[in-house]
């Protein structure tokens, strides 16, 4: 899979199109961010891609109960925050205000963590559950 | 456990793919669809990005121009809710059969165990057809909604058909915008 964003130069008249690998590495590194869709489908990618990391996380360990879920909320909002604001450093007007930001991809990461942190927490700990329930 | 767990992720996995190739069959492929669809994008930015210039704006020349804008808006958003419908009937219809199959075969069954306890509003999915009060036995239908909820949407934008954010947030639908979109 690749993600391609075009960008016609008018000088040169020629396409450039960033690659996955370009988005990456501009991603992990500050950067300027011309194609304002490109930076919220980094952050959209980053969030699904996160939100299964704390799924399986939180299955593991187990966290349980509405902590668990309140966590998720802080945590992915409060990332999302740091690394638009302070580490990109976007101008949060550009893209409609900070809550643009972050809700973006939001609701599907959390369908994602909660998928995965249901699948965990089942598989590695139910015998531990059901001696839990039966006593 | 990992079998009944893994195993719906399958089953939404190849829903959201089947559902996505139907779709892309009788709807996206075809050239009605493709030109809405790009009108639509470009009237969203265009209306987005006057909104964004002109936004506060008393002039009324402006404001009516505007008000145009999202009139040309609304029907080719209705127009584009149109063409997808009678599909979506279609393989809304097929879906549900295939759901109700999949209810008979996992009816009853305790497919995981939640991590946490639902409020009481969703206890009426994810404990749906179980029996007995422990509101962490999770059914077929919670987990497979869960799934469909990540996986359909993740699929949708990796292929390319999610409609555009600018689209989205001019409200892309059959019943027009959200209401209040100009301040």
């Amino acid at each position: 899979m690749s993600t391609k964003t075009s960008t016609i130069e008018r000088n040169g008249h020629s396409a450039k199109t960033s690659t996955l690998r370009e988005i990456c590495a501009r991603a992990i590194t500050k950067s300027e961010w011309e194609d304002k869709e490109e930076f919220l489908d980094v952050i959209y990618w980053s969030r699904q891609v996160f939100g299964i990391f704390l799924g399986v996380i939180w299955g593991i360990v187990p966290l349980k109960g509405f902590l668990g879920l309140v966590l998720f909320a802080g945590i992915s909002c409060g990332i999302v925050y740091l690394y638009a604001i302070n580490f990109q450093n976007v101008d949060e007007d550009a893209y409609g205000g900070v809550w643009e930001l972050i809700k973006e991809g939001f609701m599907t990461s959390f369908a994602g963590f909660l998928v995965t942190w249901i699948i965990f927490y089942t598989g590695l700990h139910y015998d531990a559950i059901m001696a839990a329930k039966g006593s | 456990m990992w079998s009944d767990t893994i195993l719906i992720v399958f089953i939404s996995v190849c829903t959201a793919f089947l559902g996505e190739g139907l779709t892309w069959v009788m709807v996206y492929r075809t050239e009605k669809y493709q030109k809405l669809k790009t009108e639509v994008e470009k009237q969203s930015k265009k209306l987005e990005r006057r909104k964004e210039i002109h936004g506060d704006s008393l002039d009324k020349a402006v404001k009516k121009k505007i008000e145009r804008d999202e009139e040309k808006l609304k029907n080719n958003n209705r127009d584009l809710s149109l063409v997808k419908m009678k599909t979506m009937f279609a393989t809304g219809f097929a879906f549900t059969a295939l759901l109700s199959m999949f209810n008979s075969i996992f009816d009853g069954r305790v497919v995981a165990q939640l991590p946490f306890t639902p409020i009481s509003w969703i206890q009426g999915l994810s404990h749906r057809n179980l029996s007995g009060d422990d509101y962490t036995d999770c059914s077929f239908i919670f987990l497979y909604i869960l799934c469909t909820m990540s996986i359909r949407q993740n699929i949708q934008k990796l292929l390319g058909f999610a409609p555009s954010r600018a689209a989205s947030k001019q409200g892309v639908g059959l019943f027009g915008p959200a209401p209040g979109q100009f301040k």
